[in-house]
């Protein structure tokens, strides 16, 4: 079979979010769309799919097997889904009933499952076997890495064997061996005769696809064609400026500075002896490290190393099994500060975010004038403050998280995967933003990271944990970069 | 250790801390609650004697003697702290006492009230989640819709009505006016109509609001999303995902409830003559009779506790989540 999309159009009042014109999917090449947030790339995927928010309107056509599909009509798709056309969920985590346990509701999408459900079930059992989850097929997602929930994910949506899959941002918050594994389910399917269509703003994901590239931005495809030709010899400026903003391409005065002059400044945490296990398994043990004033660090490893686990006892906010964490006087009064994950967390969800702000404003006894300032430094209007966290970008909430943190003049930040979730044009304006006020207040960071490129564009010295870190460090030692 | 095994384990483990968590709770409770009743009752105004002598004799027959009889018979001249231990005493070893007045055993009546009060507390929360569950499903299915709309003004008419109101209305029309439930009475299936409707009406509105937010934020959720790409139907995304989900809101939900069904049930039970614990605590309060108060109080109090732990137990069984806070790795 083939696919075509016809000139498809999404437009949501008068503005339009997506304009492309014919796109050919054939069996085995895979398509990726890359592009930053907002450009519209997600939002063709749901076109295709039937799946657009209520409030948006496609028109055009989708061709597949000699059908033609009107897609302004976002039910006729509905009998093909699981069957025809499945989608990978962008977060397998959510996406996950967390009440049922992983067998369960692979199952569900076979399309035996109401006629023979336990037929079904051998099926899902075999098909998660062979994704190398025999073990987990009675687990429920809350227990599952996120690489598992994404293997789940995979088999719940092919278990149906549609030919045509979608992924929109398979690879979100994965790290690198997981974002292998999952470009090798990818390829799996196409393996079997499948379309592949993924949408990402990873750019190391597309390159392991390979097949045609689709670089889309404001609503438009900019450039087009086979992923190593445009990965790697870009023609239109935007490619150019994509492929820029990957951390290990970084040209900033802060970026590479190398390891900082040893005895560099004060302590302002040790923890010497720090040991801690969950779950069974032992993360660190013996582990000793110091964070002196001013310096960069970087806390990397894969998930399910501990490199937050590690992050939080040295922040006092676990205890350790054995072992302790000094902190400085000077970390008193607020100046440790945390960035998380994910901004959206980190805020109130319903009130304006002026509140939050304000909040922290009174209780330190700041000057109002200092948020405005910092606002503008971080290039972001003081409009925003009158908005909730749900209804502004996941960029600028972390720049707003950057600013509640910088508001306190910190001595030591603690950043937590601070990007991960973001888009490569964004992280780089995040990051710029976080090193500026950084270096501006000469205070110290520790960035918990996976991408090693990011580690290395930003910290002085790396703490690596992996699955046997045992007295490696010694205090005020990492791997100097 | 294979997965099942390990799941089997992550349930059992909370199990037995939510048993034991509440086992310590009633223990707390029964001592708290058996105090506080006591110091009430002493400072109730009035002599014990006097009113205990009238329960046992009649109110004509209230001599100053027969109050010192009463007071040197039951020792209520001793100080009360030692009443006190002497009733906690007797606890201790599961006797509760004798009644002041009608000298008959505490622990063999209560065991009748409890069960009664037990039945019609089980019968008003199965109404209540029947018809708030269904009504808040249906009411979900289309937000800002007409039944939507029917469920908010229940709601707000089901909690503007105190259950006494709601009783004596009730009362009027089915038995005075209609007369096709009766208004008082025990041991029969049409007794419970009107108590358990009078206590589930209130409920089930709470219960339509919690199911109705909770179906709607649920049909919302990525889970639901990808069931349905996944090619399920609207009936079986519905059976299989949003019921489930829903019911760990509502069960949780339920447990904050109980006290206000507890609270239903001592007015509901004088309103309609019900022979449970709420009815005999008004009865012995009236009395003073001091054993009969401690003992319905604290099965009352036992009550909540029983029906919490149930609660909890059924939210383990749907939702393996862990409660606790746990490290992210």
């Amino acid at each position: 079979m083939s696919m075509r999309l016809n000139h498809l159009v999404v437009s949501h009042a008068d503005s339009t979010l997506v304009d492309v014109g014919t796109l050919d999917f054939e069996r085995g090449r895979p398509v990726t769309i890359v592009g930053e947030s907002g450009s519209g790339k997600s939002l063709l995927a749901h076109a295709i799919m039937g799946t657009l928010p209520a409030n948006l309107t496609a028109r055009g056509s989708l061709a597949m097997d000699g059908q033609t599909f009107d897609l302004s009509d976002r039910a006729n798709r509905r009998g093909l889904w699981g069957r025809l056309m499945s989608l990978l969920p962008q977060e397998p985590t959510l996406a996950l009933d967390p009440t049922m346990r992983a067998q369960e509701q692979v199952a569900e999408g076979a399309t035996s499952f109401t006629t023979d459900s336990s037929g079904a079930r051998r099926t899902a059992g075999t098909l998660l076997a062979a994704l190398g989850l025999g073990h987990a097929s009675r687990a429920f997602p809350h227990t599952l890495s996120g690489g598992m929930a994404q293997r789940v994910a995979f088999a719940a949506a092919t278990i149906g064997g549609a030919p045509v899959l979608i992924a929109d941002e398979p690879s979100k918050g994965l790290d690198e061996r997981a974002r292998t594994e999952l470009a090798g389910l990818l390829k799996l399917h196409l393996d079997g005769g499948g379309i592949l269509l993924t949408i990402t703003h990873d750019l190391d994901l597309a390159r392991e696809l390979g097949g045609d590239v689709l670089v889309m931005k404001d609503a438009h495809v900019v450039e087009q064609g086979c992923a190593r030709q445009v990965l790697t010899e870009p023609a239109h400026p935007y490619t150019r400026r994509l492929l820029e903003a990957e951390p290990a391409n970084w040209n900033h005065a802060w970026a590479r500075r190398g390891a900082p002059p040893e005895e560099g400044g004060t302590a302002l945490v040790s923890g010497e002896g720090l040991s801690k296990a969950f779950g069974g398994q032992q993360l660190f043990s013996d582990l000793s490290v110091t964070i002196r004033a001013g310096e960069r660090v970087s806390l990397g490893g894969p998930s399910g190393s501990g490199k937050t686990t590690l992050g939080n006892v040295l922040l006092r906010l676990l205890p350790p099994d054995a072992g302790y964490v000094h902190h400085a006087v000077a970390l008193r009064g607020g100046r440790l500060q945390k960035l998380y994950q994910d901004p959206a967390l980190a805020f109130p969800a319903r009130v304006a975010l002026r509140d939050p702000f304000g909040d922290v404003i009174r209780r330190h006894r700041l000057e109002p004038a200092r948020l405005e300032e910092l606002m503008a430094s971080l290039g972001l209007t003081p409009a925003l403050l009158n908005r909730r966290p749900g209804q502004v970008s996941g960029g600028e909430l972390q720049r707003l998280a950057i600013i509640r943190a910088m508001l306190l003049e910190p001595a030591l930040v603690f950043a937590d995967e601070p990007t991960s979730r973001l888009d490569l044009i964004t992280q780089e304006l995040t990051v710029a933003c976080l090193m500026d006020q950084v270096d501006r207040h000469g205070c110290a960071l520790v960035l918990v990271t996976h991408d090693y490129a990011l580690a290395n564009a930003v910290a002085g010295r790396r703490i690596p944990l992996g699955v046997a870190v045992t007295e490696r460090l010694v205090q005020g030692a990492g791997t100097p970069v | 250790m294979n997965a099942s095994t390990t799941t089997r384990r992550a349930i059992a483990a909370p199990a037995a801390r939510v048993l034991r968590q509440r086992a310590v709770q009633a223990v707390g409770l029964v001592l708290l609650v058996s105090t506080a009743c006591f110091a009430i009752v002493q400072s109730l105004p009035g002599d014990i004697a006097y009113r205990i002598a009238a329960g046992r004799y009649g109110y004509d027959q209230v001599t100053a003697a027969s109050a010192d009889t009463v007071r040197a018979e039951l020792g209520l001249d001793r100080p009360a702290w030692q009443q006190l231990l002497d009733w906690l005493g007797d606890l201790v070893s599961l006797d509760l006492g004798t009644s002041l007045v009608t000298g008959a055993d505490v622990a063999g009546e209560l065991g009748l009230y409890f069960s009664s009060s037990l039945q019609l507390a089980a019968a008003a929360l199965v109404l209540a989640l029947a018809v708030g569950a269904t009504g808040g499903a249906l009411a979900a299915a289309r937000p800002g819709g007409a039944l939507d709309r029917i469920t908010t003004f229940w709601v707000s008419g089901a909690r503007a009505l105190p259950p006494f109101l709601l009783g004596l209305v009730l009362i009027l029309v089915f038995s005075v006016h209609l007369g096709v439930l009766p208004a008082a009475g025990h041991g029969e299936a049409s007794n419970f109509v009107l108590p358990a409707a009078t206590l589930a009406v209130g409920l089930s509105g709470l219960f339509a609001r919690v199911t109705r937010d909770a179906v709607a934020q649920i049909r919302q959720s990525e889970y639901v999303r990808f069931a349905a790409t996944k090619g399920l139907g609207g009936r079986l995304v519905f059976l299989r995902h949003v019921l489930r989900n829903t019911g760990v809101t509502l069960i949780a939900y339920v447990g904050v409830q109980t006290l206000i069904l507890i609270e239903g049930v001592v007015v509901v039970e004088s309103l309609f003559a019900w022979p449970g614990l709420g009815h005999a605590l008004v009865h012995a309060i009236f009395w003073r009779d001091i054993p009969m108060i401690q003992a319905t109080a604290v099965a009352l109090a036992l009550l909540v506790v029983v029906l919490n732990t149930v609660v909890d137990l059924g939210s383990l069984a749907i939702d393996p989540r862990p409660r606790r806070r746990e490290v992210v790795l």
